[in-house]
């Protein structure tokens, strides 16, 4: 027998001991577990390969990612958690040639590519806000907001997986989904522009409110957060704008404030990329603060505060392990809440309701920017 | 962070406490490469020194590598001049985006109040270097021609690229 024959031998002799390995890739539960957590990147320093990763807030472990192509957005996970929507831009040549905006299709079972829908190529590119792409209460369209500086908004039917059309919306930018055919959008005057489509994602109609927000003295930021039928937007000076779409008209509820006078003689006021996060069933809202003055409304807190909806009172101070610029609740009766910021990579995850440090998960991305449930 | 490390030395401004992304923004009524349109933005609401007076404190705001250089109030990307380019020059092979939008930042060492345009050089990946954000007079996106939370590059038809770096161009004296 041959030297090789001899070594194939050995070899089949030393794996005969134990169960030798099978190629193969992994398949993920489904539905995708309430205390996963979507971290999207648009990593910055190479924006033509942006990425959304997936990690499971109990076990603290990386579990898969999505490719999402340039200046990343977010990932719009479809209400029946089957498929993964993905506004995307490409092109041709990596970093030049012709620009191709889609709409991607992604298996969550398999984080894998399932097919995409061309939209038109004026996808905003900003800094990701969640306002960016939302669906339909009833999840049928999917609607993303276009800058190109015109203000538009690209609808999608998620049923036939087709573009349906733009909706124009002239100086008012981002999309708040206020029932099955409803979304508003903010104005640059502090108006809000109410948007209803037809059962073929047309508009149907389209009316503007006075102006509801103070926008030369405390604008609101635009990371506002939902619970039912109500829309909360915070200022930078900490006053909170709650608005009610009821019956198809919106309404400005009194507003109230995150800060005592005290706190924000001391200077407290909030800040961050996803400032603000909700648990529904529990109507808490959870509030990124930190200590700083004006046109510090971006800044990371080292403290996140949370609030009863119902009192409109805190209830709650919770210290942060590192920096925190976004945080996201998961919506399940047990929750977790998750903090990472744009320039640290590290995603802490904390009992909401305890507001006690549970792990981090090291190494997520490079500027993770929204975090999105499934 | 590997690209935090290229951040310019001595910045008193804590950028590691920033998260806003870049600068950039436009609106319809932003201005074009070269012109001398009026100032579209109000000056300074926030607190500021006294405009009539120079600042004898001011230091270092004269290097235009400096993310504290006192045209970069309201930027919010990789500085050009750090890239191959200056604060008010692109580097080679990219393209000047010809809408942008206009910031007031104040000269500590004149005190006087200057409008900045904040245009974008596009065509070539990010570039990665002297990452800087200021967020002075900063508003959301839904107010466009302050925020500084767009990139330009992607937002105008001549140059409808991928992002590479900000400038600083002085458009003209506040009034």
């Amino acid at each position: 027998m041959s030297k090789v024959g001899m070594l194939l031998l050995a070899c089949l002799a030393a794996t005969s001991a134990s169960a030798a390995d099978v190629p193969n890739v992994v398949t993920l539960p489904q539905p995708t577990p309430a205390h996963w957590i979507w971290v999207n990147d648009f990593v910055f320093p190479h924006m033509v390969s942006g990425k959304a990763m997936l990690v499971d807030g109990d076990a603290g472990r990386f579990v898969g990612e999505l490719d999402t192509g340039f200046g990343s957005m977010r990932v719009v996970p479809s209400l029946d958690g089957r498929v993964i929507y993905s506004p995307e831009t490409y092109f041709s040549r990596g970093s030049r040639g012709e620009r191709t905006d889609v709409i991607s299709l992604y298996d969550p079972a398999h984080l894998s590519f399932i097919s995409e829908i061309r939209i038109p190529p004026k996808r905003s590119s900003n800094l990701p806000m969640m306002a960016n792409a939302q669906l339909t209460d009833d999840g049928r369209f999917l609607v993303v907001y276009n800058f190109n500086p015109g203000q538009s908004m690209t609808v999608v039917d998620t049923q036939t997986r087709k573009f349906v059309g733009e909706v124009e919306t002239p100086g008012c930018a981002l999309i708040y989904p206020t029932g099955n055919r409803s979304f508003f959008s903010v104005c640059g005057d502090g108006a809000l522009l109410n948007t209803v489509l037809d059962d073929t994602g047309k508009v149907k109609s389209s009316d503007r409110t006075r102006p509801l927000f103070d926008v030369e003295h405390d604008p609101v930021t635009e990371k506002a957060v939902r619970v039912g039928d109500t829309w909360y937007f915070v200022s930078f000076g900490g006053t909170m704008y709650p608005v009610k779409a009821d019956k198809g008209s919106l309404t400005l509820q009194p507003t109230w404030s995150l800060l005592s006078e005290q706190e924000k003689a001391a200077k407290w006021r909030p800040g961050g990329l996803q400032q603000l996060a909700v648990h529904g069933s529990s109507n808490r809202l959870y509030s990124i603060m930190h200590q700083g003055d004006l046109f510090t409304h971006k800044d990371p807190g080292r403290d996140v505060w949370v609030y009863d909806l119902n009192q409109r009172a805190r209830v709650q101070k919770i210290s942060m392990q590192h920096d925190s610029g976004s945080i996201q609740v998961s919506r399940d009766a047990h929750p977790l809440l998750f903090s990472i910021f744009i320039e640290s990579n590290v995603l802490d995850i904390y009992d909401a309701t305890s507001g006690k440090f549970l792990r981090s998960v090291t190494d997520i991305g490079t500027t993770p920017t929204v975090l999105v449930s499934p | 962070m590997k690209w935090l490390d290229q951040l310019v030395e001595g910045s008193a401004r804590s950028l590691a406490k920033r998260t806003s992304r870049r600068s950039m923004v436009g609106y319809l009524g932003a201005l074009l490469v070269g012109a001398t349109a009026a100032p579209l933005l109000p000056v300074a609401r926030g607190a500021t020194p006294d405009p009539k007076k120079p600042d004898p404190k001011a230091k270092k705001t004269d290097d235009p590598a400096s993310c504290d250089y006192w045209r970069h109030c309201a930027i919010d990307g990789y500085l050009c001049g750090c890239c191959g380019g200056t604060q008010d020059t692109c580097p080679p092979g990219t393209q000047m985006s010809a809408v942008t939008w206009v910031g007031t930042c104040h000269n500590p060492l004149d005190g006087k109040d200057y409008v900045i345009s904040y245009n974008d050089c596009c065509g070539k990946a990010t570039c990665g270097r002297c990452m800087c954000n200021r967020n002075e007079r900063d508003t959301p996106l839904y107010i466009p021609f302050q925020s500084n939370d767009y990139n330009w590059c992607s937002g105008n038809g001549t140059a409808n690229v991928p992002y590479h770096c900000s400038t600083a161009r002085i458009v003209s004296a506040a009034r």
